[in-house]
């Protein structure tokens, strides 16, 4: 059973995908999340707002997802949210960079629901909170 | 071509100092455009092209698949939303013309376990079409690098007009030259990952990667 009280920011430039990613996490039971256009944004909500979980894209203008996990990672207030890297970026260098960058997972597009819910339920399980 | 294929190329009476000639000024004018740099972004800008061919496939692919995807799922829900409709047709007519006899018999029950199961499987094509919308992220950024393998394209084209130019039209001509765009692009999706050992294919082999790393 899912914790519908998880706040969940969804990051990424193409709002189809953001839609999708919204419309999988409620299917899974998470029904609190907002959306971000790219990572400058979603630095400025996270500054402003308490979640508990990001799910961010890289390939994005203005700040990348990769900018916007160093931002975090370096943010002591921000540092302990997981941030669940969903892209089309299919190479091993950029993958291995995410994980050593601090990200909590990986995710290459195109996904399947059941992937989504694995690495959410995985990432909190980690994390000790409750999915 | 060399100076022998081309005198042979020669009609009969044409001075065969004229293609010498010729071929002087054809050595020359590609001298210059190589000391003025043009030719190595030509030649890279039109390196780029079958990649953007690969890439204008890719997309053709993606979105031929989706639109069948969410045209097969369409049919599917169709089918099943049918089925809905004829059972509770015959539910209703059933239940009006012996309500008692209905319920007693289960027909009312698997009725209703039958319509819970229908519209699961509903819900599921719903997934599926909202899923097949991936489409849209993953072909978008493939055409922004085919629009900026065009753009190259344009950039060195235009140069290259520019240095054959006369002087006071140049001027005009570099008005239509864009500024070289310092953004660090990352990849995209992997539009021919067949014999790539740089790039993973599924999300298994992500898993595996970073189960190998320790994480």
């Amino acid at each position: 059973m899912s914790n519908p009280d998880l706040k969940f920011l969804i990051v990424d430039d193409f709002s189809t995908m953001r839609r999708i990613v919204r419309g999988l996490l409620k299917e899974i039971g998470y029904n609190n999340a907002e959306e971000a256009e790219d990572g400058a944004v979603a630095l400025n909500m996270l500054k402003g707002a308490k979640y508990d979980f990001v799910v961010s894209d890289i390939n994005m203008p203005n700040m990348n997802g990769f900018e916007l996990l160093a931002a975090v990672k370096a943010d002591d207030t921000l540092k302990h949210l997981p941030v669940l890297m969903v892209t089309a970026e299919a190479r091993k260098e950029d993958i291995v960079r995410a994980a050593k960058d601090g990200a909590a997972g990986y995710i290459v597009k195109p996904f399947t629901k059941a992937t989504l819910e694995e690495k959410v339920q995985k990432i909190m399980q980690k994390l000790g909170a409750p999915a | 071509m060399k100076m022998d294929s081309m005198n042979t190329l020669a009609p009969a009476g044409a001075s065969p100092e004229v293609f010498q000639q010729l071929g002087q000024i054809t050595r020359q004018l590609h001298d210059t455009l190589s000391q003025l740099g043009v030719m190595p972004r030509l030649q890279e800008a039109a390196n780029g092209l079958p990649d953007a061919r690969s890439r204008l496939t890719y997309i053709a692919q993606k979105t031929g698949d989706a639109a069948n995807r969410v045209l097969n799922s369409v049919d599917k829900a169709k089918a099943e939303h049918h089925s809905i409709s004829d059972q509770t047709r015959a539910m209703g007519a059933a239940i009006v013309a012996d309500p008692v006899k209905a319920v007693a018999s289960g027909a009312v029950m698997n009725f209703v376990t039958e319509v819970e199961a229908c519209t699961g499987r509903i819900d599921a094509h719903l997934t599926d079409i909202m899923m097949a919308q991936d489409f849209h992220d993953l072909t978008g950024q493939v055409v922004a690098k085919v629009v900026s393998l065009a753009s190259d394209l344009e950039d060195s084209l235009v140069k290259l007009l520019v240095q054959a130019a006369p002087a006071d039209q140049a001027s005009k001509l570099m008005a239509h030259v864009a500024p070289p765009d310092e953004t660090p692009q990352l990849n995209g999706p992997v539009v021919n990952p067949e014999g790539r050992t740089d790039v993973v294919a599924n999300q298994g082999e992500v898993d595996d990667l970073l189960a190998s790393l320790g994480f």
